[in-house]
């Protein structure tokens, strides 16, 4: 390994500050150092006009047409595949969702469903960090517009709060690296996540699926075009009787809305 | 045989980088038409990959795909273009400016970056590891943590290439003015 050197070592911390990759405290120890230093002012100085150079005359210029096409081509099924799975019908409303969120981006399952895990990981995380939701508020006018500004699908935020489940807040549940809206349902001293999930990884049934993970339980299901997955620390009966008040309400809005 | 699981991963992954992948193939092939075989060949790794990868960081990921293809095709093609300069990555060898330099005129460098066509050769004569480093930042406008990622690299070896890059970049930029 190499000694230290203290003009390298000063260089690549300019070469930081330059690139945004110093922290607060450091960015404020340079500074420091180059109002005092000359030389280092004028480094700094030096490696902004290179940098500043490159990207003004190395700009990233678009690929050409022929080869996005072909790039793209490779990942679309193969439309015989498509057919022989898919009614007309579903593999446009598929598309659709995948244009909009795009699948969720996972690996191999080790021992059970990935995006259970994930979703449970998450309210685990939650829970223990106090951290419930992003946005504290009761109402499904702030609470929805906040979702629909992070998480790609247009979540409907329902008050349940005359069922006995008060709305408490939202947050973006992540699987692989799709954000997903979820809804925070508060019931006593529990919590109740909702997660909507894009029907393109969807593969529940419209009848729930019970399952549990880690102590914590969950219900999966699947209404029209969208899935959802509650997650909570009270036990099956009470988030089976949640979900279907919460079916119910989300019904009534659907209808209302188409 | 690849699974609709894999292509489906793909569409969200790989052709919204396909401007960064080819940018960078570019940069590293010094050919706008070996950079779409390059692309092609990465696009390809990329989708079989995908039936196991765990993929955090879709840019970064795709793009160490591309920068491997590139240097396989490049050993392949030509082979006395791959430079791997030997101590590149010893930070005690980092060439830092003169501290003369501080009370030289400025004048020289600005004039000099106003000149496309020499800013691109400068760039283009950078050893590989120094150009990957600097294409990836200021082309492709990874984070460190990122292009350590796509070069396989630790985040202080891309620390200290990127510094060698610019640092020879500017002394190029100036001397032959």
């Amino acid at each position: 390994m190499s000694q230290f050197d203290p003009r390298a070592d000063k260089l690549l911390r300019l070469n930081a500050a330059l690139d945004d990759e110093l922290d607060a405290a450091h960015r404020l120890d340079l500074d420091r150092e180059i109002a005092q230093d000359p030389h280092a002012a004028a480094a700094l100085q030096r490696l902004s006009v290179v940098s500043d150079a490159v990207r003004r005359h190395a700009p990233r210029e678009a690929a050409p047409a022929s080869l996005r096409a072909s790039v793209a081509a490779l990942g679309s099924p193969r439309p015989a595949a498509r057919r022989a799975y898919f009614p007309i019908g579903a593999a446009l409303a598929a598309g659709l969702a995948i244009g909009v969120t795009g699948p969720l981006v996972l690996g191999p399952s080790r021992g059970g469903d990935p995006v259970m895990a994930s979703l449970t990981g998450d309210f685990a995380r939650a829970e223990l960090s106090g951290h419930t939701y992003d946005i504290a508020s009761s109402d499904r006018h702030v609470v929805k517009p906040w979702l629909a500004t992070r998480a790609p699908l247009g979540v409907e935020a329902v008050d349940l709060a005359d069922k006995g489940y008060p709305l408490a807040g939202g947050r973006v549940a992540v699987v692989g690296a799709t954000p997903l809206p979820t809804l925070v349902y508060q019931r006593r001293e529990h919590w109740i996540a909702v997660t909507e999930l894009p029907l393109s990884l969807e593969k529940a049934e419209a009848t729930p699926q019970a399952g549990t993970l880690d102590g914590f339980r969950s219900l999966r299901w699947r209404d029209r075009e969208r899935g959802y997955v509650a997650v909570s620390d009270i036990d099956s009966e009470e988030l089976s009787a949640f979900v279907a008040v919460f079916r119910a309400a989300i019904g009534v809005n659907g209808s209302e809305t188409h | 045989m690849i699974s609709e699981a894999a292509r489906r991963r793909y569409q969200t992954i790989v052709p919204p980088y396909v401007d960064d992948a080819y940018a960078l193939a570019r940069w590293l092939s010094g050919s706008s038409v070996d950079a779409e075989d390059i692309v092609q060949e990465a696009a390809l790794r990329a989708l079989n990959a995908l039936e196991t990868a765990i993929v955090e960081r879709p840019r970064a990921w795709f793009l160490r795909i591309v920068r491997n293809a590139a240097l396989t095709w490049m050993a392949k093609n030509r082979p006395k273009a791959v430079v791997m300069v030997g101590g590149v990555d010893d930070l005690a060898a980092i060439e830092t400016f003169d501290p003369a330099a501080g009370e030289r005129s400025p004048e020289a460098l600005l004039i000099a970056a106003e000149d496309g066509d020499r800013v691109r050769r400068a760039i283009a004569a950078l050893p590989t590891p120094l150009r990957e480093a600097l294409v990836l930042r200021e082309v492709n406008d990874l984070s460190y943590r990122e292009i350590a990622e796509a070069t396989a690299t630790p985040i202080g070896t891309v620390m200290s290439r990127l510094a060698r890059a610019r640092v020879a970049l500017a002394k190029t930029l100036e001397d032959k003015s």
